[in-house]
C-alpha cells in the first residue's frame, strides 16, 4: 500500500496552479466591471475622429484560400528550424549527419511536390 | 551498443515502410484515386513485408543491446515485434475492408492507404521507443495521421465533427504527456526509458512524481482509460467504419505496448508510486465500459464502450507489475485485435436494401432469419467480449486474472471478475434481438460477389475461427510467444 | 536571482491556463487550437530552462522536435477545422454536440 501523504505534494501543486491561473482568468473580468470601462455608447464604438469609416465590416470573412497558403507555409518555415543546428554541428555529425539531413530535405521535397502537384499552390 | 549501419540495419521495416509511404504519395498526386486499388494493393504488401521482417525478431526472442539502436533510443527487441506483428496485421484489415465502404460513397481517396501507412509507421516508433523523444515522435506521427482519417469523409459532417474532436483531445493529451516527459526530464536529467529508472530509484522527487503522473494520464487518454474516455464513443461513432476498425485495434495496441514499457521500463523502478493509479483506472474503465454500453442504440457506439472495457481488462495485467502480467496482457491484446476486427467486419457488412450501412442495433432485428452466418459470427464476436468459456474472449480475461491473483492483487481480480458478469448483460440483449426478436428486415442480403465481399467474408472467418473454442489450440503457442516478447521488456542488463 | 524553480512555476501556470483554455472555451474552436499552442509552449518553456540548467542539450533538441510537431499540429488542426466549418458554417463549441449518447 502506498504512502498517501507522498500525494499531498500533487494536490497542493496543482491547487496553487489552478488558483493562479483562474485568477488570471477572472480577474481581468472583474477589473473591467469595477472600474466600468466596459460602458460602450455610440460615440465610443464609432471611427476615430480624424479616420475615415471602414469601407467593409471588419470580420468579413476572408477567403480559405489564405488559410492554406498559410498552413504550407508554416509547415515548410518551421522545418527548416532544424537546419540551423544541422549547420553548426555538421562538423561533429559529419557524413552521417550529412545524408541524414538530405534523406530529410528529400522527404520535405516529396511533400512539397505532393501539395504543387495536387494544386494547393495555385491561386486559381 | 551498436554503431551508425548497425542501427539502419535494425530498423528495416520503418525504412521500408517511409519509402513505399513516400513512393505512393507521389503516385497518388500523379495518379489520381482511380490508383487507389492499386496503391492500397503495394500498402498491403508492405505490411506484409513488414511482418516478415519483424516475425524473426519475435520467434527467436531476441532482446539485449544488439537489438538497440541510435545509442538507446530505440528497440528492436521480441516486445516490439509482438505488438507491430499485431499492429500490422490491424493495419491490413483495415485496408482490405475500406475500398468497398467508401465505393458506396464514392469517396475512396488514394490518400486512405497512406495515412494508414504513415499512422503504422508512427506506432512502429511508439512501440520501439526507449526514450521519450522517439516516444513523441512516434506518437504524433501516429496522432496526425489519425486526425486526417477520423475526418477522412469530407463532406459527412459527423466524420469532420469526430476529426476536431479527436483533434482536440488528442492535442490535449499530447500535452499533458509532454508536460509530463519534461518534468521528468527535468528531475532525471534524462529522456533515456534506462537512464530515468536508475535516476528515479530510491525516494522519488516531487517533481519526478509530477512528471510520472502527467505521463500516464496523459496515454490513459491515448487507450481511452477512464476517467479521459469520453471522446471515444464520439469519434468511433463519427468516423468512417473502416477507420473505426483501425482505431479500435491498432492504437489501442500500441498506446497500451507504451504504457507498458514506460511504466514497466522508464518508471519501473518506482512501481509503489504508479500501481494504484492503475488498479483505479481499470477497475473505473471495466465499471464505465460496462454500464455505459447499456442504452447505447448504434453498434459502433456499444463496440467503443466495449473497447473501454476490454482497456480495463488489460490494465489489471499492468497493475500486477510482474512479467506474467505482461505476458497476459500481451496473450489478452492478440484476442482483443481479433474480436474486435471480427466485431466490425461484421458492422461492415450490415446493408439495407439500398446498400447503405446499417448501425442501428433495432434494425439487426431477426437478423439470424435473413442473414444466419451474420448473426452467428456477430454472436460469437459478443460473447467472446463479454468473455463466456467457450470462447477465446474468455482466455484472455483468465490468464490476466490469473497473473493478478499471482501478484496478490485478490481483490481487483474479484471485483473484475464480478464487473465483467454486469457487462455481459449488455452483450447478450444485442444476442437476444439478433435471435429472438421479430425480423424488421433492414438489413439486405449482400447480392454482391466481388473480391472486396469475398475479402470481408475470408477475413471474418479467419477471425472468428481464431475467437471460437477452435483458438484455445494456439494457447501453448500464443502463450509462448508472448512470454518470450514478455521476457524482452524485462530484460536489464 | 531566477532559479528554475521559477521557470518551473511560470511553465505550469501557462499549462493550466492552456487546459482551461480548453475546457472554459464555450465561444470558438480557434481558441482552443491557441490553447493548445500555449500547452505546447509552456512545455518548450520548461524543457529549455531545464536544459541550461542541467547543462545537457538533449531538452534544447526536444524543444526544437516540439516546436516543428506543432506547427504540423497546428496545420492539421484548421484543416479539419476548415472541412467543419463547409460542413456546419460554425465553429462555436457550443454547436459541436450532433453525436450524443
Amino acid at each position: 500500500m502506498v504512502d498517501l501523504s507522498q500525494y499531498l505534494p500533487i494536490l497542493m501543486f496543482l491547487g496553487v496552479a489552478v488558483a493562479l491561473s483562474a485568477l488570471f482568468v477572472f480577474l481581468p473580468m472583474g477589473v473591467s466591471r469595477l472600474t466600468g470601462t466596459h460602458n460602450p455608447d455610440a460615440e465610443k464604438n464609432s471611427e476615430y475622429e480624424c479616420g475615415f469609416p471602414a469601407f467593409e465590416d471588419p470580420r468579413s470573412q476572408f477567403d480559405v484560400r489564405f488559410y492554406l497558403v498559410a498552413i504550407l507555409f508554416i509547415i515548410f518555415d518551421l522545418e527548416a528550424a532544424f537546419l540551423f543546428p544541422w549547420a553548426v554541428s555538421l562538423d561533429l555529425t559529419g557524413w552521417p549527419g550529412w545524408i541524414t539531413m538530405m534523406v530529410f530535405l528529400g522527404e520535405l521535397v516529396v511533400g512539397f511536390a505532393y501539395a504543387w502537384k495536387k494544386g494547393a499552390l495555385e491561386w486559381e | 551498443m551498436t554503431d551508425f549501419s548497425q542501427s539502419l540495419a535494425l530498423i528495416a521495416a520503418e525504412e521500408l515502410l517511409t519509402v513505399v509511404g513516400l513512393v505512393l504519395l507521389l503516385c497518388a498526386a500523379w495518379m489520381g484515386d482511380k490508383a487507389s486499388r492499386m496503391i492500397s494493393i503495394v500498402a498491403v504488401a508492405a505490411l506484409v513485408a513488414c511482418a516478415f521482417i519483424a516475425a524473426p525478431a519475435l520467434c527467436g526472442g531476441l532482446m539485449g543491446p544488439e537489438r538497440v539502436a541510435f545509442m538507446g533510443q530505440y528497440t528492436a527487441d521480441a516486445f516490439a515485434a509482438f505488438a507491430k506483428l499485431l499492429i500490422y496485421a490491424s493495419g491490413i484489415a483495415s485496408l482490405i475492408v475500406a475500398p468497398r465502404f467508401f465505393g458506396q460513397v464514392g469517396a475512396m481517396r488514394a490518400e486512405y492507404p497512406i495515412l494508414i501507412l504513415f499512422a503504422v509507421l508512427g506506432m512502429n516508433m511508439m512501440v520501439s521507443a526507449t526514450d521519450f523523444l522517439t516516444l513523441y515522435i512516434g506518437l504524433e506521427l501516429n496522432s496526425l495521421a489519425a486526425y486526417v482519417l477520423a475526418s477522412f469523409l469530407r463532406n459527412d459532417e459527423r466524420s469532420a465533427e469526430a476529426g476536431l474532436k479527436y483533434f482536440v483531445l488528442g492535442a490535449l493529451a499530447s500535452g499533458i504527456i509532454l508536460f509530463g516527459m519534461s518534468l521528468t526530464y527535468g528531475f532525471t536529467g534524462s529522456t533515456n526509458f534506462t537512464a530515468v529508472a536508475l535516476a528515479m530509484d530510491g525516494t522519488l522527487a516531487t517533481g519526478a512524481l509530477f512528471g510520472l503522473i502527467f505521463v500516464l494520464a496523459g496515454l490513459a487518454f491515448k487507450i481511452s482509460a477512464v476517467p479521459f474516455h469520453m471522446w471515444t464513443p464520439d469519434v468511433y461513432e463519427g468516423a468512417p467504419t473502416p477507420v473505426t476498425t483501425f482505431f479500435a485495434t491498432a492504437p489501442k495496441v500500441a498506446a497500451l505496448a507504451l504504457t507498458m514499457r514506460v511504466a514497466l521500463g522508464a518508471f519501473g523502478t518506482q512501481v509503489d508510486a504508479w500501481q494504484q493509479i492503475v488498479i483505479f483506472v481499470s477497475l473505473a474503465s471495466i465499471v464505465v465500459g460496462a454500464l455505459g454500453a447499456i442504452g447505447q442504440s448504434n453498434i459502433k457506439r456499444l463496440l467503443a464502450y466495449s473497447s473501454i472495457n476490454n482497456v480495463g481488462f488489460l490494465l489489471i495485467g499492468l497493475a500486477a507489475a510482474t512479467q506474467e502480467g505482461a505476458s497476459a496482457m500481451l496473450v489478452y491484446l492478440a484476442i482483443y485485435v481479433a474480436m474486435s476486427v471480427a466485431g466490425f467486419v461484421v458492422v461492415l457488412m450490415l446493408r439495407d436494401a439500398e446498400g447503405r450501412p446499417v448501425e442501428v442495433i433495432a434494425d439487426m432485428a431477426g437478423l439470424s432469419r435473413t442473414r444466419p452466418a451474420l448473426a452467428w459470427a456477430l454472436a460469437a464476436v459478443m460473447f467472446s467480449l463479454a468473455g463466456i468459456p467457450p470462447l477465446f474472449g474468455f482466455w484472455g480475461k483468465f490468464v490476466v486474472f490469473q497473473a493478478a491473483v499471482n501478484a496478490d492483487l485478490i481483490a481487483l481480480a474479484a471485483i473484475g471478475i464480478a464487473a465483467s458478469v454486469i457487462g455481459a448483460f449488455y452483450y447478450l440483449k444485442v444476442v437476444k434481438i439478433v435471435f429472438f426478436d421479430e425480423p424488421a428486415n433492414v438489413v439486405a442480403e449482400s447480392g454482391e460477389s466481388g473480391v472486396d465481399a469475398l475479402a470481408h467474408k475470408v477475413m471474418l472467418l479467419i477471425a472468428c475461427l481464431f475467437i471460437s473454442p477452435l483458438g484455445y489450440l494456439l494457447t501453448p503457442w500464443l502463450g509462448e510467444l508472448a512470454d518470450k516478447a514478455a521476457a524482452a521488456l524485462y530484460f536489464v542488463g | 536571482m531566477i532559479g528554475i524553480e521559477h521557470y518551473v512555476v511560470v511553465s505550469s501556470i501557462l499549462f493550466v491556463l492552456g487546459v482551461l483554455g480548453i475546457f472554459l472555451n464555450r465561444k470558438n474552436v480557434i481558441v482552443i487550437l491557441m490553447a493548445i499552442e500555449l500547452i505546447l509552449l509552456s512545455v518548450n518553456l520548461n524543457l529549455v530552462a531545464f536544459s541550461a540548467f542541467l547543462g545537457d542539450l538533449v531538452g534544447q533538441v526536444f524543444a526544437m522536435f516540439v516546436l516543428t510537431v506543432a506547427a504540423g499540429e497546428a496545420a492539421i488542426g484548421l484543416a479539419i477545422l476548415v472541412i467543419y466549418f463547409r460542413g456546419r458554417g460554425t465553429i462555436a463549441v457550443d454547436d459541436i454536440h450532433r453525436m450524443r449518447g
